[in-house]
């Protein structure tokens, strides 16, 4: 059997993802790999569902769309997980009132309000703050946030981002003192974007002990040879969900061949059987009942200062419902 | 005070900076020529990206470097823009309204221009240039007055407003060029036959303001943490509405428009999230309001002539 990839970009815009599924099921196309966006998955569910498209999601994560019986598949865990390693790391590295401050879309809401829970139910009060997608600088947010963080007399912020507001961000609070002298924790959003290598997010990341989670399977073999062939051909180092996304190519591969026809309902139920057996770089790749990643596990990662600069470096995992570090992250 | 609210003083004096040198060259730009420009966005993000591309890829941390090379580029741009698309549509007869959409077509062009960049630059370098962290330049000093730092992107900012301002003042009020520039914005024909360059004087007009847009566009590099193809795009409407503010014909009210927007994006901001509880997220949303308002409020920009001018036209006619 031979298969032919049809590439579209959507620049993560949820208008242009819309189209692109109608424009690839124009073309006969009947699964999906994508898009990588939680907004995005939630504008293409219903043209998706009624058409019968498998798509498989490498990256969306909002709880809110763990739905079963539908033709949404994600090979990542939700934020309902993450939220609970998060908390966790927060709570465990002393943060004792926090300000949430995070996207204001379907990501960002869902897993906002799952922080909140999770912390309340530690006894830990926060207070919550969004901002605006798309903008073209967050001076303002961060500004807001200084003072959100002072007048609640907060000890830490969670920042639930991307990569390119969450670089944003950073940047402006690494210029503020009352943000500089608060304890931060960040999700998976940002982990790999170049921007957060500079020298001064670099050194923010150090003063204020940066953490963050992420979906990751440590010291999977897979996923280090993965890294290692990437780094070979690209250059470039794996960033968060690459490898979710390398298995959400393979298992659509494998589900089309076993269904034996190209037909979106056969492909689905094929999904759902091959997943079952397929073990890949992100683990073990079974679903559960809401076309979820049944099994994930989550590292903890850092910006930590190397002799070539700063890098992403996972420094620890939750396991069994606490944060266990592997190495020190910082002085 | 709401605490922290000397750092929002300090991002709204920035952004007023900001303004300026983005809507000022706007406003003289559609003064003199009367095209409203869409491509005014790639003025800023390719001033930005010119400035990427140096320290990216031949490690330039000058901004007086990035900024003179910037100006050159985007000022030809500017000019050729001219030369082969606004003139000959306007030669031929064509509306303010056909000439505005070729420039939203120019826009769009040069936006993925930019892309196909970026990845060529990326497949030479490995390096992220669809997303780029802020630049520290070497030649560009930051402050700390009491317990305020100000940063380079201030010290920037404040020093390219203020030269932009007294070259424009001094270009317009002090030069025969400027009086013959301020000739053909009050009426072309008339300075035409009066013996002003009229051709060669638009194309400088559009040099200076192309050139001008794209130094800003270098000191944002300065101050945003992420800066994408798409940062002109992003502020089109911030922009916009500071030159609508002037009616795109006042340099001075430009100016007061950018200290409008900028205080409403930080300062009404800050104040209505912490009395009123009003998320920042609606940030945007204020600005928009402006915009809305300001179309309404002050003709011939205005929806329709604008609801005072039609009272009071009503009024006099009476």
């Amino acid at each position: 059997m031979e298969f032919r990839p049809v590439i579209l970009d959507d620049a993560t815009s949820d208008e242009t993802a819309l189209q692109n599924v109608q424009s690839l099921y124009q073309q006969g196309i009947k699964v999906i790999v994508g898009p990588a966006a939680s907004s995005q998955i939630k504008v293409v569910k219903t043209y998706a569902d009624d058409n019968k498209i498998v798509i498989i999601s490498p990256s969306s994560t909002a709880p809110t769309l763990a739905i079963p019986g539908d033709f949404i598949f994600r090979t990542v865990g939700s934020d309902a997980g993450q939220a609970k390693a998060l908390s966790t790391l927060a709570y465990q590295e002393g943060a004792r009132k926090l300000v949430i401050f995070f996207r204001n879309d379907e990501y960002g809401n869902a897993f906002a309000d799952f922080l909140e829970q999770y912390l309340e139910e530690k006894g830990v009060p926060v207070s919550k703050l969004s901002y605006q997608t798309g903008l073209a600088d967050y001076a303002s947010e961060v500004a807001t946030l200084a003072s959100r963080v002072q007048s609640e007399g907060a000890n830490g912020v969670i920042l639930i981002a991307f990569d390119k507001d969450g670089a944003n961000i950073l940047s402006h609070a690494a210029e503020s003192d009352i943000l500089s002298n608060v304890r931060w924790f960040i999700s998976e959003g940002p982990h790999g974007a170049s921007e957060l290598l500079t020298a001064a997010v670099g050194r923010f990341a150090s003063k204020v002990r940066l953490y963050g989670t992420r979906p990751l399977y440590i010291a999977n073999p897979l996923y280090e040879d993965l890294a290692k062939r990437v780094e070979e051909r690209f250059g470039i180092e794996l960033a968060v969900f690459c490898e979710h996304l390398y298995d959400a190519i393979k298992l659509a591969g494998w589900a089309i061949i076993r269904a034996g026809e190209y037909d979106g309902e056969e492909i689905r139920n094929a999904l759902v059987e091959v997943a079952k057996t397929y073990y890949g770089p992100s683990g073990w790749t079974m679903f559960d009942s809401a076309g979820d990643k049944a099994q994930q596990d989550y590292g903890v990662w850092a910006i930590v200062s190397t002799a070539e600069g700063y890098k992403f470096k996972d420094v620890g995992v939750f396991e069994r419902g606490s944060i266990v570090f592997t190495e020190q992250a910082y002085p | 005070m709401i605490p922290g609210f000397v750092q929002t003083i300090i991002n709204f004096v920035q952004y007023a900076f900001f303004y300026m040198i983005f809507s000022l060259p706007l406003t003289l730009s559609y003064r003199t020529t009367k095209v409203i420009n869409f491509v005014h966005a790639n003025f800023i993000t390719y001033g930005a990206y010119t400035a990427i591309f140096l320290n990216g890829i031949v490690g330039n941390t000058s901004m007086a470097f990035a900024s003179l090379l910037a100006f050159l580029i985007v000022g030809g741009i500017a000019v050729l823009n001219n030369l082969l698309v606004f003139t000959p549509l306007q030669k031929r007869g064509s509306s303010p309204a056909m000439v505005m959409i070729s420039s939203m077509g120019l826009w769009i062009a040069y936006k993925y221009i930019l892309y196909m960049l970026t990845d060529i630059a990326h497949f030479y370098t490995y390096k992220n240039f669809v997303s780029y962290g802020r630049i520290t330049y070497s030649d560009i000093p930051s402050l700390r007055i009491g317990e305020v730092n100000l940063s380079q992107a201030f010290v920037a900012g404040m020093f390219t407003a203020i030269t932009i301002i007294l070259i424009l003042y001094l270009i317009l009020e002090k030069t025969r060029m400027g009086r013959a520039i301020r000739a053909i914005a009050d009426n072309a024909m008339l300075a035409e036959v009066s013996g002003i360059p009229r051709g060669l004087l638009i194309n400088l007009t559009w040099f200076i303001c192309g050139g001008m847009v794209a130094i800003g566009g270098v000191v944002w590099t300065s101050f945003s943490g992420a800066i994408t193809p798409e940062v002109g795009d992003s502020m089109i409407l911030q922009v916009f509405t500071t030159g609508f503010i002037g009616g795109l014909v006042s340099l001075l009210r430009t100016g007061a428009g950018a200290l409008l927007i900028a205080s409403m994006e930080n300062i009404g901001i800050a104040l209505l999230n912490a009395y009123l509880g009003i998320p920042v997220s609606f940030r945007p949303f204020l600005t928009f309001v402006t915009l809305i308002t300001t179309l309404i409020l002050f003709p011939p920009l205005g929806a329709g002539g604008g609801l005072p001018y039609r009272f009071l036209k009503r009024r006099s006619e009476k």
